[in-house]
């Protein structure tokens, strides 16, 4: 093969000029400060759920999401309130975030806790998050239809509602009336 | 120029490098539906190089500069500048007139048996891409390509199909291209030739790891003379596979594909052909580097 210097430079020109000013924002926010936000004062321990492979596949089926919930990730409020952290897919990495259950089993609220990706960044939005909030596990929780989509971050709309819909489905599979 | 060897000419520009990528492109040839949200704005650079014909040399290099502009958030517009760079030396089947091997192919402006090579400012292309319905959301999304190119070596007109289904949380994606051009060719001293194609691309990728996908792509090649299908000059297959790799800042794709024996001209020219592939802007192998870069 015969080197081209001037047929590779190409690849070179206008990004090398506008690779400065292209930086986007990003979302990490650890366990203990989204415990904070979403139960301000309050101790939440550990509860960790194991779950049987035929609760799985009644997540999967319900959801459709097909990434493994890691059961570790579960806190509990003196009150009985719960806090689960979980991940979906994102556009090109895992988006993470929490869901908060009230005791009486509807959802308190929904804070994103990592998120990486060139657009969609409405996703954290609170007029978008609030959406879940007071729904319960009979909730459809299905994006365009009880989830309204934005425009640009259809990705992550829809993967966010399907994982809030997996945890409510745990939820009643296992949380609900725990002790 | 004898008007054989204006058809052979048209021939081998007939095929056109034709190829770019809708938003962030896990594809190497393939558009999908993955467009740029409404407001934003994408520059994507490529690099394609076509190597190796029948023997001698043969190295043509193409690059593409494009902004993509999400219009609304199912329309994007782009538009590019197109250029290349051919090295050719007897890579055609030896002939009558060339015994040692005809020096020809796309970007070779007349037939010879000597070297050749040559830098171009080719010209400019605009592109629209309609999505009708979201693969994220509906089990099939479906959209409409149109693209205008005017150039110093052919003006074209291309539409495509676009579709595209999403499978296990978005990680597999299977898409398909249905692709139509007209083509005028231009030649030396002004003169052009009628030139029209249908492609179907279609594959797949998989998401083998956060950032990271890999996949299998193929090309069914069909070339026409006249602009309206008139008469079938040409067909081949190309295989190959693409990786990709995307942060929130910058994306890369590379991909590869091979032409493998199977594919049959039925041109006047004998040069268009030889062991069962086709050339003239067709090669053995075709690779492509895209590059891409959100704002």
């Amino acid at each position: 093969m015969q080197w081209k210097p001037a047929a590779t430079l190409a690849l070179v020109p206008v990004a090398a000029l506008i690779a400065p000013a292209v930086a986007h924002a990003k979302i990490y926010v650890s366990v203990e400060e989204t415990q904070q936000r979403l139960f301000p004062g309050e101790k939440l321990t550990p509860n960790p759920v194991a779950l049987t492979e035929a609760q799985r596949e009644k997540m999967r089926d319900l959801s459709s999401v097909r990434e493994p919930f890691r059961g570790e990730r579960v806190w509990k409020t003196a009150k009985g309130d719960w806090f689960i952290v979980d991940e979906v897919v994102g556009k090109h990495e895992m988006v993470k975030y929490a869901l908060a259950i009230n005791a009486d089993g509807t959802i308190k609220g929904i804070e994103i806790m990592e998120y990486v990706e060139s657009y969609g960044y409405e996703v954290g939005e609170a007029s978008w998050r609030n959406q879940f909030v007071g729904k319960t596990s009979d909730a459809t929780l299905k994006l365009n239809k009880d989830i309204k989509n934005i425009s640009g971050a259809t990705l992550s709309c829809k993967h966010l509602t399907d994982g809030v819909k997996r945890l409510m489905v745990m939820y009643d599979l296992v949380l609900k009336g725990t002790k | 120029m004898s008007q054989m060897k204006k058809i052979a000419c048209a021939l081998a520009l007939a095929a056109g490098v034709t190829t770019a990528n809708a938003g962030e492109g896990s594809f190497g040839w393939i558009y999908t539906l993955d467009l740029q949200p409404k407001g934003t704005l994408e520059f994507e650079q490529r690099l394609q190089y076509n190597r190796g014909q029948a023997g001698g040399k043969y190295d043509f290099w193409q690059g593409r500069s494009e902004l993509e502009y999400g219009v609304t958030e199912n329309f994007q517009l782009a538009g590019y500048i197109n250029y290349s760079y051919v090295n050719a030396y007897r890579n055609y089947p030896a002939t009558s007139e060339f015994p040692n091997g005809e020096t020809g192919g796309w970007g070779v402006s007349y037939a010879s048996d000597s070297k050749y090579s040559k830098g171009r400012l080719e010209g400019g292309s605009i592109e629209a891409i309609y999505r009708i319905t979201n693969p994220v959301i509906d089990p099939v999304g479906v959209g409409l390509y149109g693209e205008v190119t005017l150039g110093s070596m052919k003006d074209e007109v291309e539409a495509r199909l676009l579709l595209q289904s999403n499978f296990l949380d978005d990680k597999l994606v299977l898409a398909a291209n249905l692709v139509g051009a007209i083509e005028k060719v231009k030649f030396v001293q002004g003169e052009t030739g009628p030139e029209s194609m249908i492609d179907l691309l279609f594959g797949a990728t998989y998401r083998v790891a956060n950032n990271w996908t890999a996949g299998l792509e193929a090309r069914y090649h069909n070339d026409f003379y006249g602009y309206k299908f008139q008469t079938h000059t040409q067909r081949a297959w190309f295989f190959g596979p693409n990786v990709h790799y995307a942060t929130k800042d910058w994306w890369v794709t590379g991909a590869w594909r091979w032409q493998p024996t199977g594919g049959k001209c039925w041109a006047p020219n004998d040069g268009e052909c030889s062991d069962g592939r086709v050339w003239d802007s067709h090669t053995r192998n075709e690779f492509i580097v895209k590059f891409g870069m959100p704002f």
